[in-house]
């Protein structure tokens, strides 16, 4: 029950953040320049096909009622119709989102197993020369955006090696599989398609390591802290004067609670992988939410852009309760206090 | 332990082999070109770039540009014209069916034009401000009426894409915002076809490319090397195109590259620049109503002032300075015309004659450049540093492109000058004469130059209604001739568009033999694909 309690109420919260941030996004899409009907027909149309569209749009309101027009559709699934694709933009977020997903999704994965792998490696040989280099290639990683990584990826991958495909989801000669979830692996699985299973993990591969790369190089530093932290505490060298096993103490009694900071960071990590992720669609032409997002800003596709933002705000906040929620799974203080605020 | 480590990592190398396994190459008869997205193929809706390339290639015409400026015979064999140039009768091809075998039909170019004139969108702008009526009196013959004669209708019907009637009305929502006609098949125009064009939409997963399979049974002549597919790929990102390119798997880049990018592409093994002519032109757009651009001989002290042959020097080898107010690729143009070069004993001249030679420091000329364009920056600093040498002062400004627009929509927020690219829809002088110097056109991003000479629209408006050719060209002449006099713009460069391709590729447009109408050079079925 306390854990119900405790969802429903982060839940609560974090539908008055979207609310708030509905609102800062609209009233900010709403006061960039240019009128968006006249950018949606076109600057040649005539303007009674802008003025039809502004009618359509409601543009002709007041900015509250506007907001209310847009409130009450979107509560309903309607965000309106795209400005730049002529389609719903419900339709968009369906088409577009599970592919940013699906590279969030391989990023989280090598973020995480890259990330803890590199600082449990670090802070088990820590202040040698492996810690160094681990902490090199963490500095680094951590100041390097994830374009530039995009980018040498494809120079060395693509380009030097051509190792890999630097564009798209398939190959030219690979059919696509039936959408069902619109993850191209899950989805060429679920037909028994190994082919196109193979092929879409290989052209998942370089954009999901350019984008995991700051995510890598964050986990790691927080481990190997987290870690070298916890290693001087008492219950360490206790378990070790017991004489147990030096695996045990790593796995066990030293890795467990230093992964809370760690998780909390992944979580938030994976979440801005979202939002960081457009650069890494447009190099890699990877048809995603983001590069979709980066489109309707360029384009003031107002309808398209609040909705981007509000997903993404969504997806935050979702990432959120369940990091919160692992946290607590991993820390019994914070289920005991959730207990007690009861 | 270390043995497991070593199964592990043995494991993950396998791993990775097996996915570094490299992609088949494409077959020989495939021509991948790179784009600038977004690309709308409903033939109503679309009009850029991208779009007009695809849809070129899904749609037939009445008629076809070809590479002179003028129109061939396309699916109208023939047509009269009435004795007072209003009325237009075409006779169509017989037995040219759409994509899904139907027949195509006179009603179908009627509906067609319904459907563009009632959406309002795409090309819809070229064709429907003249035309008083559409209609089909029989399934071979169809009739056009003009409101006013005009010598741009013929060539502005190679915006009028036929589309199947039967199809878009199968795939119609009802609801929709053109009332009884629903969404007049917007929805799923977007990612289907309903032409009859030399190629047909295979797959078109949006943001990422647009696959077009060969239309065996087109009723047109096909290049023997024509591909049997196109893809458009939506990227123009610099390194992905490079690499692209490099393994073989692009023939034609985009237009879009920088110009150190095109530089790389040019020294790749089997890969050569093209610089294609195009009908777009670099102006500075002068404001003739605002302090102290208003006044004459300061507009022409700057005409004189500026370096013409530094601001080329600046751009890809070729790229030749304005000859007049109008691309030097337009039928119509007037090749004797003035042209101002640098002169710095003329420009003081002129400005001495100035109202505003003695407080110079008090008006200073603000240029507005567009962010969205870096490579505009340079000019306008340029033209800054070349006013600097006879005393006038230039603010150079960075504004948005749709703050630019805002701001030349009124005559109070608009700058001394603007800096923009335009380019001409039809490839004849006097449409680009309306679009940048008439009345009609004050007040939009169009023109900047507020020029509101009503002696200047009557003239065009008679050039542009004269349909015999040498009459209506020695029109356009005068036009030029006079304007160039106002001195209303700096004419920088006719843009020059960039492209690498593989020399495995028979491009037409290297050659000059295609029309510079958008979306034209890439008409597939005239590109010939040999080898991989």
């Amino acid at each position: 029950m306390p854990l119900l309690s405790f969802i429903a109420r982060r839940l609560g919260y974090s539908i008055l953040v979207l609310l708030g941030l509905s609102i800062v996004i609209f009233v900010i899409a709403r006061i960039m320049p240019g009128d968006p009907a006249r950018m949606a027909v076109g600057m040649m149309a005539p303007q009674w096909v802008v003025d039809r569209l502004r009618e359509q749009m409601h543009l002709n309101q007041s900015l509250p009622v506007q907001y209310v027009f847009w409130l009450r559709d979107a509560l309903h699934g309607d965000f309106g119709l795209s400005l730049v694709t002529q389609r719903p933009v419900m339709s968009d977020i369906v088409e577009f989102f599970p592919a940013s997903l699906e590279l969030v999704l391989a990023a989280g994965l090598l973020a995480a197993v890259g990330g803890i792998g590199l600082g449990v490696l670090s802070a088990r040989h820590k202040d040698t020369w492996i810690d160094s280099v681990v902490r090199v290639f963490s500095y680094t990683g951590v100041v390097t955006p994830s374009f530039v990584f995009a980018i040498l990826f494809v120079l060395l991958f693509g380009w030097v090696l051509r190792a890999f495909p630097v564009i798209g989801r398939l190959s030219e000669q690979v059919a696509a599989p039936p959408v069902v979830t619109g993850l191209m692996t899950v989805d060429s699985l679920l037909a028994g398609r190994l082919d196109a299973f193979v092929d879409a993990l290989h052209h998942l591969v370089l954009p999901a390591l350019a984008l995991a790369m700051g995510s890598i190089a964050q986990e790691s530093r927080i481990t190997r802290a987290s870690m070298a932290d916890n290693l001087g505490r008492d219950y360490i060298t206790a378990a070790r004067a017991l004489g147990v096993s030096e695996r045990v103490v790593m796995g066990r009694f030293l890795l467990k609670p230093s992964l809370i900071p760690t998780v909390s960071i992944l979580g938030l990590d994976i979440a801005s992988l979202f939002s960081i992720a457009f650069l890494v669609e447009l190099i890699f032409n990877w048809p995603g939410l983001a590069r979709y997002g980066l489109s309707a800003m360029l384009h003031k596709d107002l309808n398209a852009i609040s909705a981007v933002i509000l997903v993404l705000g969504a997806v935050f906040a979702l990432v959120n309760i369940v990091v919160d929620l692992i946290v607590a799974g991993l820390d019994p203080r914070i289920r005991l206090a959730a207990t007690r605020s009861q | 332990m270390r043995l497991k480590s070593s199964i592990v990592l043995a494991l993950l190398g396998a791993g990775l082999l097996l996915l570094s396994v490299p992609a088949f190459a494409a077959g020989p008869t495939t021509l991948r070109v790179t784009f600038a997205w977004p690309n709308v193929i409903d033939p109503a809706i679309g009009n850029d770039y991208a779009s007009s390339s695809s849809i070129v290639n899904l749609y037939d015409t009445l008629v076809f540009p070809n590479a002179k400026g003028g129109v061939d015979p396309w699916l109208a064999t023939s047509w009269n014209v009435s004795a007072d140039g209003r009325t237009y009768t075409f006779h169509l091809r017989s037995g040219v069916r759409f994509h899904d075998g139907t027949l195509l039909k006179a009603s179908d170019v009627v509906a067609s034009y319904n459907r563009l004139s009632t959406i309002g969108r795409g090309f819809a702008y070229l064709l429907t401000p003249n035309i008083a009526e559409v209609r089909a009196p029989n399934a071979r013959t169809v009739v056009i009426t003009l409101k006013e004669p005009s010598a741009l209708f013929l060539p502005s019907l190679v915006r009028l894409y036929v589309a199947d009637e039967a199809l878009i009305k199968k795939n119609t929502k009802a609801e929709g915002p053109y009332g009884a006609n629903g969404d007049y098949g917007t929805t799923w125009l977007q990612t289907h076809d309903a032409g009859s064009g030399p190629y047909m939409v295979k797959e078109f997963p949006l943001e990422q490319y647009l696959l077009m399979a060969k239309n065996t049974r087109w009723w047109g002549k096909f290049n023997p090397n024509a591909a049997d597919t196109v893809r458009f790929i939506g990227t123009t990102e610099g390194v992905t195109v490079r690499t692209l390119m490099q393994n073989k798997q692009l023939e034609i880049t985009d237009q879009w590259q920088s110009f150190e990018a095109y530089q790389a592409l040019e020294k790749m093994d089997g890969v050569k620049v093209a610089a294609l002519p195009s009908m777009t032109s670099f102006y500075y757009m002068v404001n003739t109503k605002k302090a102290p651009t208003d006044d004459l001989h300061f507009r022409l002290a700057m005409e004189y002032a500026f370096d013409y042959d530094a601001a080329v020097g600046l751009e890809w080898p070729g790229t030749k300075q304005m000859v007049g107010p109008v691309p030097a690729s337009l039928a119509g143009h007037d090749p004797n015309v003035l042209v101002y070069k640098r002169d710095l004993d003329k420009a003081k001249a002129e400005l001495a004659q100035s109202t505003y030679a003695g407080s110079l420091d008090q008006n200073p000329v603000v240029v507005q450049w567009v962010s969205e364009v870096p490579d505009e920056e340079k000019y306008a600093l340029l033209f800054q540093s070349n006013m600097a040498d006879v005393g006038i002062k230039v603010n150079v400004v960075k504004v948005p492109w749709l703050s630019l627009v805002e701001n030349t929509s009124k005559l109070s927020s608009s700058p001394n000058i603007a800096t923009i690219y335009v380019s001409s829809d039809l490839p004849e002088a006097g449409l680009m004469l309306k679009q940048r110097y008439s009345s009609s056109t004050a007040g939009t991003w169009q023109q900047n130059e507020w020029l509101q000479d009503k002696s200047l629209d009557d003239q065009i408006n008679d050039a542009l209604g004269t349909l015999s050719e040498p009459a209506r060209f020695a029109k356009y002449a005068k036009i030029q001739e006079e304007l160039v006099g106002l001195a209303p713009s700096v004419w920088i460069y006719d843009q020059i568009e960039k492209h690498a391709y593989r020399t495995n590729v028979d491009w037409p447009a290297t050659r000059g033999e295609t029309s510079l109408i958008q979306g034209y050079a890439f008409f597939a079925a005239a590109i010939g694909v040999t080898g991989p």
